[in-house]
C-alpha cells in the first residue's frame, strides 16, 4: 500500500513538471510569435515618433552629419527610450527600489543586464541584483561589462544620461543619489543578508561595553539605521524572483518586510514584456501596514 | 599578580589612543614576549623574577589592547625548544604557570566580568600532567565567557529559540508580502502565496500548498546547505582566528544584556572547541621563533628569545 502511494506521488510530481514544461514551451512559442509581430509594428511606427518626439535631437543630426552614431539606430534607442519612460509613468505605483532575485543555476548575464537596464529606464531608482550562491558578487566587473554594454545597446550613445552607480558590499561612499537621481545599481550576496545583521549586532555590542552606548539605547530604529547606514538605500518594495524555487533564499531578510515579492518562471531569454507584467502586478498591490 | 588590570587611561593615553582610532585598527594583535632573561640580567634579578614581571607585563598589555579595542591577543608562550633549557629554568617556568592557572580559577569571577576567554593551543601532552589538568580547567572555566555574536546566536535571542525555523509559510488572500512576519526564520522556508481568501481556505488549498513544498523541497535543501557551508566557513574563520589565541573578549557592560545569550554561545560552541589537552595544530609564526632562538641559544647559550609564559604554555 505504502508503495502505491510512493508511486502515485511520483506520477503526481510527473504530471506538475510535465504541466510546467508545457506552459513555459507555450509561453516561448507565444512570445516569438508576438515578437515579429510587434517589431514589424514598432519598425513602421518608429520614424514619426521619433521624428516628432526629438526634435533637438533631429536637429543635432542635420547639424552633425558626421555623427559617429548610425541615424537609424540613433532613432531606435530614442524611441525605445522614450517608450520605457512613458511606460514607467503609466503605472500606478512604480517601485523606488526593485530587487531582482536569481533562484537559478548558472545566472545569465546578460539577460540581467537588460532587466537592470530595462528597469532604470523606466524609472526605477535603485536596481538590486542577488543570488544566493554570490555569484553575481564574485563576477562583480562581468555583470557590470555587460551592464554598460546592454546600455550601450538599448539606449545607444546619450545611454549615458542613465548614469549606474555600482555599489557592492563595503562601499563606505555616502551616496547622494537622490539629489544626483541617477539610477544606482546593488549587487547583492547572502553576506548582506543574516550576516550583515550579526556584524550590526556584534557593533552594538561593542559599543555598550566601550560605553559609548548602554544597552537600554539598543532599540529597533537603531538596528534599522546601522543596517542602512552603509547601503542608504531604501528598503526594497517589489523583489522579481527568476527560478521555480519558492523562496527568498535568504535575501536581506531585515529588508523585505513590506516587500511584494513576483515571481518570474525564469531570467534566461526575460523579455521586457516580462517585466512590464510584473511592474503592472506590484502597481496594483495594495499595502495596509496593519489597518 | 592578577590577569587583569584595572584603570583607566591616563589623559595622555587617552588622548593617543582617540587619535590612533581614528585610523585602521588591528583586530587581532600578536606578541612575542621576549627579553625577560636580559632584563633580569640587568636588574641583577634571578631570571625567575624576569619571568615574573614578564607576566605581569602581559597582564597591563592586555589592560592596553582593551582600551585600544583590540579584540584579540595571541602571545608567544613557551617552545618545545624552550625545553632544551636547564631543568632549572624549565622547572621555574612550569612553576609560574602553575601559579597564574590557579590564580585564574581565583579570579574567575573577575574574568568573568571582563569576559575574558582563554585558550590554549599546542602540544599540550609535553607539559607535565598537573599542569595540563590546571589549563584544562581554566579553558573550560573561561570558555563561558566567550560571546561572540553569531547567526546561531541571535537565532536563539529571538522569541522563536524553541522552536526550528518554518519549512513552509503560507500567506492567503493573494497578498505577496511577508509583512514583518518571521523574517530571519523564514529566510529559506518555501514561501506559498495563495489567492483564497482565509475563512474560505480548503484542504485542497493545503494540499496544494504542501506540494509546492515537496516540488521545492530539493532546491530549498540545497540552498539551506549552501547557506551552512557559507555559516560554517564563517564561524571557522572567526574561530580560527580565536582559536589560536588568548581570546580577550572585551564585555564589560554588555554583558549585562547579553549574559545568558554568551553562556548559550558557549555551549553551542563547546562541541566545536575541544579541550585544550587535546593537540592543537600550531600557527605559522611561532614556527619560526625557534629556529631563532636556536641560533641565538648556539650564540651565548642562554640568550634566548621568547618569554615563556607559563601561563599560556604552547608546547609544540
Amino acid at each position: 500500500m505504502a508503495l502505491l502511494y510512493s508511486l502515485l506521488w511520483r506520477l503526481l510530481l510527473v504530471l506538475v513538471h510535465i504541466n510546467r514544461a508545457l506552459v513555459s514551451w507555450f509561453r516561448a512559442r507565444l512570445r516569438s510569435w508576438k515578437g515579429r509581430l510587434w517589431e514589424r509594428a514598432v519598425a513602421a511606427l518608429l520614424l514619426p515618433v521619433a521624428l516628432a518626439g526629438f526634435p533637438d535631437h533631429q536637429k543635432k543630426l542635420i547639424q552633425n552629419p558626421n555623427a559617429n552614431a548610425n541615424p537609424v539606430t540613433e532613432n531606435r534607442t530614442a524611441g525605445r527610450r522614450s517608450r520605457w519612460l512613458s511606460d514607467g509613468r503609466s503605472f500606478e505605483k512604480l517601485p523606488v527600489h526593485i530587487g531582482l532575485l536569481v533562484a537559478e543555476e548558472e545566472p545569465s548575464y546578460t539577460d540581467i543586464a537588460n532587466l537592470v537596464v530595462w528597469c532604470m529606464a523606466v524609472g526605477i531608482s535603485y536596481v538590486s541584483v542577488y543570488d544566493n550562491q554570490g555569484i553575481f558578487r564574485k563576477n562583480n566587473s562581468r555583470l557590470m561589462e555587460e551592464i554598460v554594454r546592454q546600455q550601450q545597446d538599448l539606449l545607444g550613445a546619450d545611454g549615458s544620461k542613465y548614469n549606474v552607480e555600482f555599489l557592492s558590499n563595503g562601499s563606505d561612499q555616502h551616496q547622494h543619489h537622490v539629489l544626483s537621481c541617477r539610477p544606482t545599481l546593488k549587487v547583492l550576496s547572502p553576506e548582506d543578508g543574516k550576516q550583515s545583521i550579526v556584524q550590526a549586532a556584534q557593533q552594538l555590542c561593542r559599543s555598550v561595553e566601550n560605553k559609548e552606548r548602554s544597552s537600554k539605547d539598543i532599540s529597533v530604529s537603531m538596528l534599522d539605521t546601522m543596517l542602512r547606514e552603509s547601503k542608504n538605500t531604501p528598503d526594497p518594495e517589489l523583489v522579481v524572483k527568476f527560478g521555480p524555487v519558492n523562496s527568498t533564499l535568504g535575501f536581506l531578510p531585515w529588508h523585505i518586510r513590506l516587500t511584494e515579492f513576483i515571481s518570474l518562471p525564469s531570467h534566461r531569454n526575460v523579455s521586457y514584456e516580462d517585466l512590464l507584467g510584473a511592474l503592472q502586478r506590484f502597481g496594483v498591490c495594495q499595502q495596509r501596514l496593519g489597518q | 599578580m592578577s590577569w587583569i588590570r584595572e584603570g583607566e587611561l591616563n589623559l595622555l593615553e587617552k588622548i593617543s589612543a582617540n587619535i590612533l582610532k581614528a585610523g585602521p585598527m588591528p583586530k587581532h594583535v600578536a606578541f612575542i614576549m621576549d627579553g625577560n632573561r636580559r632584563f633580569a640580567r640587568k636588574k641583577n634579578m634571578e631570571r625567575q623574577e624576569g619571568h615574573m614581571q614578564g607576566f605581569n607585563k602581559l597582564a597591563e598589555t592586555l589592560r592596553w589592547c582593551k582600551h585600544l579595542n583590540i579584540q584579540e591577543v595571541t602571545v608567544y608562550a613557551f617552545s618545545i625548544e624552550n625545553f632544551k633549557r636547564t631543568k632549572n629554568e624549565v622547572d621555574g617556568l612550569m612553576e609560574l604557570a602553575r601559579q597564574k592557572f590557579e590564580k585564574l580559577l581565583e579570579e574567575r569571577d573577575n574574568l568573568e566580568k571582563h569576559g575574558v576567554c582563554i585558550r590554549v593551543l599546542g602540544d599540550l601532552n609535553m607539559l607535565p600532567l598537573d599542569l595540563q589538568q590546571l589549563i584544562a580547567k581554566a579553558v573550560l572555566t573561561t570558555k563561558a565567557h566567550n560571546n561572540d555574536v553569531s547567526e546561531p546566536l541571535l537565532s536563539e535571542c529571538l522569541y522563536s529559540s524553541n522552536s526550528p525555523n518554518p519549512d513552509l509559510l503560507i500567506r492567503t488572500s493573494g497578498e505577496v508580502r511577508l509583512s514583518d512576519f518571521l523574517l530571519w526564520q523564514t529566510s529559506h522556508s518555501c514561501l506559498v502565496f495563495q489567492s483564497v481568501l482565509w475563512p474560505e481556505y480548503s484542504f485542497w488549498n493545503l494540499c496544494d500548498a504542501i506540494l509546492q513544498y515537496q516540488l521545492n523541497h530539493k532546491s530549498i535543501q540545497k540552498a539551506r546547505d549552501v547557506h551552512r557551508e557559507q555559516q560554517a566557513s564563517q564561524q571557522l574563520e572567526a574561530d580560527r582566528a580565536s582559536f589560536c589565541s588568548f581570546h580577550i573578549n572585551n564585555m564589560g557592560k554588555a554583558k549585562n544584556t547579553a549574559s545568558n545569550a554568551g553562556t548559550r554561545s558557549s555551549e553551542r560552541l563547546a562541541g566545536r572547541h575541544k579541550p585544550a589537552a587535546e593537540p592543537i595544530k600550531k600557527k605559522p609564526a611561532p614556527k619560526k621563533a625557534p629556529k631563532a632562538k636556536k641560533a641565538k641559544a648556539a650564540e651565548n647559550g642562554n640568550n634566548k628569545a621568547e618569554e615563556p609564559k607559563a601561563e599560556a604554555t604552547e608546547a609544540k
